[in-house]
């Protein structure tokens, strides 16, 4: 009897404890029992999980085996969609590679549109260290004459060197064999710029008059001296300003605004 | 008849070293820099046929890389005749059964050919030459060609022993280096 009313107390003080315990839990902020929560789900979320995954493997591996056909035969039919998908996206990547050259070409005849130009594509580069010169897939057939000069979008490429009825070679303003007579866009001085061998994709500014400061930023354009290339078109920036002990032998790098490593679509500018 | 088809093997190798050194070696540069094919397959063809028809050789690649890309004409199949020539000179001199032979024959061969064409063309041309620049490259261009023909060197010496056979069959002497 005793040990019985013993237990019954027992078990309403435990009652009262967790009815006490739960009024004053839900009653309390979230984020104040947030170090609880964490503590909690420390010790008992990779059990958990443990148990959730070999769970979820053998409920998997059970329908594997009950939907085999069904899955196979879905597998194939997905394999076909993906090829043929496949198939869309490809011809999608040949299309949008179309659409970029054209979208180039048309940019570039609308930023050109004082010139009567020629548009083309490179077909092959030189394949010596020490030469950059192109090859057009224009020609003669197309109206393309020696001299004439071939830009791109950002700027000055070089002029044609020699043609052929369907291909014309050019010589790029990069090659160490280039000269290109320039102006100072701030000064309007003229310089001369050279292809050089360091760094195959700059240039080197000479005969820089003496009384002419130079500006790292300043814009160097054609000069139209030479009777090559057209008066104005842009070459590049001037990069670096090299000083020597004779002021008469200083130079300029000059960065060409062309990128030729990349260069793909150009137009041959036809009025001489 | 078998010298006809060697020399028309040839022609088929002249081809594939084009489309090869076009396509192929512009995407895998060392330092920007591409090997040079054409100074190994002169040498291939002037060391295991003889210098005549790898001069001849010579002059047709020259001339074609001069067309296609050249400033001026001529400086090519000039250099790479003077490589013929000495591809002969090495031929009797030296044994081509050594591999070590073979790689400083390339190495040479492209050290002379470029440099002599840099020079060539920076008098021609009128520009100021910058031999540091291009004594860079060339030791660049060099390194890349050796490398290559070690890894091509046991078919360039079961084919080039072939035609060695074919063409100097009356002449057979061993010669050690």
């Amino acid at each position: 009897m005793n040990r019985n009313k013993q237990t019954e107390i027992f078990g309403i003080i435990i009652t009262v404890v967790l009815l006490i315990l739960l009024i004053f839990l839900s009653n309390v902020e979230a984020g104040k029992l947030s170090f609880l929560e964490t503590a909690v789900s420390k010790v008992f979320n990779p059990i958990q999980k443990t148990f959730n995954d070999l769970n979820n493997k053998i409920h998997k591996n059970e329908e594997y085996f009950r939907n085999y056909d069904q899955i196979r035969e879905e597998n194939e039919a997905l394999k076909e969609e993906n090829s043929a998908l496949l198939e869309q996206l490809r011809e999608l990547e040949s299309l949008k590679a179309d659409n970029a050259t054209l979208q180039e070409y048309m940019n570039l005849t609308q930023k050109y549109s004082q010139y009567s130009t020629i548009p083309a594509n490179i077909i092959s580069r030189d394949v010596s260290n020490f030469g950059s010169n192109l090859v057009l897939n224009v020609g003669t057939n197309d109206g393309v004459q020696e001299n004439m000069t071939v830009i791109a979008d950002k700027g000055l490429v070089g002029h044609v060197l020699s043609c052929t009825d369907k291909t014309c070679k050019v010589q790029v303003i990069i090659d160490s064999a280039s000269t290109v007579s320039c102006n100072l866009s701030t000064t309007n001085e003229t310089i001369i710029c050279k292809g050089t061998l360091d760094n195959n994709q700059d240039l080197r500014a000479t005969y820089i008059p003496l009384e002419v400061d130079l500006i790292k930023g300043d814009s160097v354009v054609t000069s139209g001296v030479g009777g090559i290339y057209h008066k104005g078109i842009f070459i590049g920036t001037i990069k670096e300003i090299v000083t020597t002990n004779n002021v008469t032998d200083r130079y300029a790098i000059v960065e060409p605004a062309v990128d030729f490593s990349k260069l793909n679509a150009v137009l041959v500018i036809k009025d001489n | 008849m078998k010298k006809l088809l060697i020399i028309l093997l040839f022609v088929v190798m002249l081809i594939v070293n084009y489309i090869l050194q076009v396509n192929f070696f512009s995407n895998f540069t060392i330092a920007g820099i591409v090997p040079n094919l054409f100074i190994i397959f002169i040498l291939f063809v002037s060391l295991y046929s003889n210098s005549f028809i790898g001069q001849m050789f010579a002059v047709i690649t020259g001339l074609m890389l001069d067309f296609l890309y050249g400033n001026v004409v001529g400086v090519t199949p000039a250099m790479l005749c003077v490589i013929a020539y000495l591809a002969g000179y090495f031929d009797k001199n030296f044994s081509k059964e050594s591999k070590i032979t073979i790689l400083l024959m390339v190495l040479g061969s492209t050290i002379i050919f470029e440099f002599g064409r840099y020079f060539l063309l920076s008098a021609i041309e009128g520009y100021k030459a910058n031999y540091l620049v291009c004594i860079k490259i060339i030791l660049i261009e060099a390194l890349y060609n050796v490398l290559l023909t070690i890894i091509i060197y046991p078919f360039m010496q079961k084919i080039g022993y072939a035609i060695d056979r074919v063409f100097k069959k009356e002449n057979i002497l061993t010669r050690y280096f």
